[in-house]
C-alpha cells in the first residue's frame, strides 16, 4: 500500500518523499489556458496549483529521481467542449516529460485521454463518485486503470470492489478535508470567506418544516422540534471535525482533521493500493506531517504487526484519543476500536 | 483531438411537450389513486405554492409519471409500490418510470428485483454509470434516460455574476459525452435549469432533454442529518446505516441573512433552490424552440 500525497510547490517534493510518499498529485494552470479561456479552472480548485509547465517539469525530474510517481489533476467534475482538446494536449505534454497519470472525473475527458495519450494511465477522480463494482467496470472499460474512491465509503465496500476487480488499482482517502456533500454531486464553488466560503459551512438560517403529509404542514411538533435541534448540534460538532477541528493541528503536529488511519489495516487487507492524503491547497508543513503521520501506521503494517496493535498505535499516535472516540474524525468509523479506546468513549470533547 | 460528430437536434418545437411528475414518497400514491384520470392541475396541484414558479404550454398534458429518488439509496421503492404505480400508469394511459439514484453495491439486488416489476418500455432515470450499465445488461427492455446526477452543471445560487458561472461550462455537447450515452442505450437526458442559466442553454444538445421544475438541485450528499435523527451519537453521519427515512417528514427552508438569492430548502441529503419566475419563462421559451421536450415537475 502506498501513500498518495499533495503538493503544490516542486519545494515539497523531495521532504514529502523523504517522509514516505511514493506518489505526488498537483495541479498546473498553463498560463495559455487562462489566456484562452479566460479562467483558471483547469481543475477542482482554484488555489494549490503549480505557476506552469516550467514547475511541472521541475516537480516530475525530482520525483523522478527519488523514484516516486507523479499524477497531474485534471478533476473539474465537467469540462466545455472547447476545452477537450486544449486538456488533452496538456495530459500529452505531461506524458512526454515523464508524467505517469492523469487524474480525471469527467468521462469526455477520461475517453479523449484514453484515445489520444494512451500511454498516460488514468486516475478515476473521487469527483466521479465511482463507487460500486459496476461503475468501477465501467470506468475500466473507459480505460482507466485507478479509482479513486470517493469519502463517504465503508471499508467493506471498498473490499467488494478490489474482490471484484483485483486488477484494478483502488486509491481510498485517508487524512485530510472532509468535504459535507459528494464531490461529484456538489454542484457549487467554493467561494472567498468574505463571500460565504464553501456551502457546506456557509451561514445558512433554515428553518424546520413538517411535510403536509406528517402534520399537515407548519412547523414540526414541539417534541419533534426538540429531537431536530439536537441532531443539529451532533451535527454541528460533526462539522467541526469535518473541516480539521476547527482547522487546528494536534499538540505534536499532527493534523487533525477526517482520518482513517486505524482503518489502514482493513484497507491493506482489502487489496487497497494507495492511500489518499487531501489538501493540494494546505501549507507545506501540515502536507509534510500528513505524511509521517501515515507512514509511521505503514510501517507497522509493513512490520507484520496485528491489525488490533496497528489499531491501538494508530489512534495513539496524535496524544489525544478522545478525538477518536466520539467516531466523527473518522472517515471509516465503523473500524473504531472501542476496546483500544478504552475510557476514552464516554469523554467526547465538545466542539468550539 | 475530439472529432466525433453528431446530427443536430430534429426540431421537436411541433411535438406537444412532455409533462412529468415525479414522485418520490411511495405512500402519496394513495392520494394518486384516487384520480381515474390525471391532468395537469392534478400535477401542479402537489407543488402547492411552487406551481406558480413553472410556466407551462397551453397543450401540456401528463404523458408520463415517475417514482423514486434520484439522491437517496434508502427511497428505492418497495416492490409493491411499483406494482401500485405500474398498474395506475397503465389505468391513467401514462408511460412509467423508475428514478434510481447513485448506487451502493448493496443496492443492486433490491433495483434488480425493482427492475423486474417494469413493463417493457417503462423508463428507468439512471443517476450512476454502473447502474446505467447494469440496466442496458441485464433490462434491454426498458429505457434507460440519464438523470440530472449525470448532466453536470455548475448550478450555485449563491454565484455573485453570470460571469462566476461561465467558470466552470458544462460538457453536455461533447462528443465523447454523447458517445457513451449512445453506448449504455440511454437515448435521453434530464437536467436541471441553473442559476444565471438561460433558455438557449439547451440548444445544440443533439438528443431530447427534460427538464425538472421548479426546483433544481445544488448538491448532494451520503451523509444525512436528517438520516441521522434517529441513531445513536457514535453512528450518526456516516455512510453503510438503516434510515428511518426522516426525510419525508421534514425538510428545511432558510436563505442568506441579508441576500435576496434563490429561496433555498435542505431535505434530506440534497439542498435546493427554487425557480424564480424569470426561469420559469426561460425554460418555457426553451420548450417553444423545441430545445426542451419534457419538463418534470418535482418537489424539494
Amino acid at each position: 500500500m502506498k501513500i498518495t500525497a499533495p503538493i503544490s510547490t516542486p519545494a515539497e517534493v523531495e521532504p514529502l518523499v523523504r517522509a514516505g510518499a511514493r506518489e505526488l498529485y498537483c495541479g498546473v494552470v498553463p498560463p495559455d489556458w487562462i489566456q484562452r479561456f479566460n479562467t483558471s479552472g483547469v481543475n477542482r480548485r482554484v488555489f494549490g496549483n503549480l505557476n506552469g509547465y516550467a514547475d511541472l517539469e521541475r516537480v516530475v525530474d525530482k520525483a523522478t529521481a527519488l523514484d516516486a510517481d507523479v499524477f497531474l489533476v485534471l478533476n473539474a467534475q465537467q469540462y466545455g467542449e472547447q476545452h477537450l482538446d486544449a486538456l488533452t494536449e496538456i495530459g500529452a505534454r505531461f506524458r512526454s516529460i515523464g508524467g505517469k497519470a492523469a487524474i480525471v472525473a469527467d468521462i469526455s475527458l477520461i475517453a479523449s485521454l484514453a484515445a489520444n495519450v494512451p500511454d498516460l494511465d488514468i486516475h478515476v477522480s473521487s469527483v466521479a463518485t465511482c463507487r460500486n463494482v459496476e461503475s468501477a467496470r465501467f470506468f475500466a472499460a473507459l480505460g482507466a486503470n485507478r479509482i479513486i474512491l470517493p469519502r463517504d465509503v465503508t471499508v467493506a465496500e471498498i473490499g467488494a470492489i478490489t474482490q471484484a476487480l483485483p486488477d484494478l488499482d483502488i486509491e481510498a482517502f485517508v487524512l485530510n478535508d472532509g468535504c459535507v456533500f459528494e464531490e461529484g454531486t456538489c454542484h457549487t464553488v467554493h467561494l472567498p470567506m468574505n463571500k460565504g466560503g464553501p456551502i457546506c459551512i456557509d451561514n445558512y438560517q433554515f428553518e424546520y418544516r413538517a411535510t403536509e403529509r406528517a402534520t399537515g404542514g407548519g412547523k414540526p411538533h414541539e417534541r419533534a422540534l426538540r429531537r431536530l435541534e439536537q441532531n443539529d448540534l451532533d451535527y454541528k460538532r460533526w462539522l467541526w471535525y469535518r473541516f480539521g477541528n476547527g482547522f487546528s493541528v494536534a499538540p505534536n503536529g499532527y493534523p487533525w482533521g477526517p482520518c482513517g488511519i486505524c482503518a489502514m489495516p482493513a484497507m491493506h487487507a482489502a487489496g487497497v493500493h494507495s492511500v489518499k492524503i487531501a489538501g493540494r491547497e494546505g501549507a507545506s508543513e501540515r502536507k509534510i506531517k500528513s505524511v509521517e503521520l501515515v507512514a509511521r501506521v505503514l510501517e507497522r503494517i509493513a512490520a507484520g504487526e496485528p491489525e488490533h496493535a496497528v489499531r491501538e498505535f494508530a489512534v495513539g499516535l496524535r496524544d489525544a484519543p478522545s478525538h477518536c472516540a466520539g467516531g466523527y474524525m473518522c472517515y471509516y468509523p465503523e473500524v473504531r476500536s472501542r476496546q483500544a479506546l478504552g475510557d476514552a468513549e464516554a469523554k467526547l470533547p465538545t466542539a468550539a | 483531438m475530439t472529432s466525433t460528430q453528431h446530427a443536430p437536434t430534429p426540431d421537436s418545437g411541433t411535438r406537444p411537450i412532455e409533462l412529468g411528475f415525479a414522485l418520490v414518497d411511495e405512500r402519496e400514491l394513495a392520494a394518486f389513486a384516487r384520480h381515474e384520470r390525471l391532468t395537469r392541475d392534478d400535477y401542479l396541484d402537489q407543488l402547492g405554492e411552487a406551481r406558480d414558479y413553472v410556466a407551462l404550454p397551453d397543450d401540456a398534458e401528463p404523458t408520463h409519471f415517475f417514482l423514486g429518488s434520484e439522491f437517496c439509496e434508502h427511497l428505492l421503492p418497495s416492490v409493491e409500490a411499483i406494482d401500485r404505480a405500474v398498474a395506475l400508469c397503465e389505468r391513467w394511459d401514462l408511460t412509467f418510470g423508475l428514478v434510481t439514484p447513485i448506487a451502493c453495491d448493496g443496492l443492486f439486488d433490491p433495483l434488480r428485483a425493482a427492475l423486474a416489476r417494469l413493463p417493457a418500455g417503462a423508463e428507468v432515470t439512471v443517476n450512476d454509470w454502473g447502474v446505467a450499465r447494469f440496466v442496458q445488461r441485464e433490462f434491454p427492455d426498458l429505457r434507460p434516460v440519464a438523470g440530472r446526477l449525470l448532466g453536470k452543471m455548475l448550478k450555485d445560487p449563491r454565484l455573485p455574476s453570470a460571469t462566476w458561472a461561465r467558470m466552470y461550462p458544462n460538457g453536455l455537447r461533447a462528443g465523447p459525452f454523447r458517445d457513451i450515452l449512445d453506448g449504455l442505450g440511454i437515448g435521453r437526458l434530464e437536467l436541471d435549469f441553473p442559476p444565471f442559466g438561460a433558455a438557449d442553454m439547451y440548444a445544440g444538445i443533439d438528443f431530447p432533454v427534460g427538464v425538472r421544475a421548479p426546483y433544481g438541485y445544488i448538491a448532494k450528499g451520503r451523509i444525512c442529518k436528517m438520516g441521522s435523527l434517529s441513531l445513536d451519537t457514535p453512528e450518526k453521519f456516516s455512510p453503510g446505516h438503516k434510515c428511518r427515512r426522516e426525510c419525508l417528514g421534514f425538510n428545511e427552508i432558510g436563505a442568506r441573512p441579508g441576500t435576496h438569492e434563490l429561496p433555498t430548502s435542505q431535505r434530506g441529503n440534497t439542498m435546493y433552490y427554487r425557480h424564480a419566475k424569470g426561469m420559469a419563462a426561460a425554460v418555457a421559451e426553451a420548450v417553444k424552440n423545441g430545445w426542451v421536450s419534457r419538463i418534470v415537475l418535482s418537489g424539494a
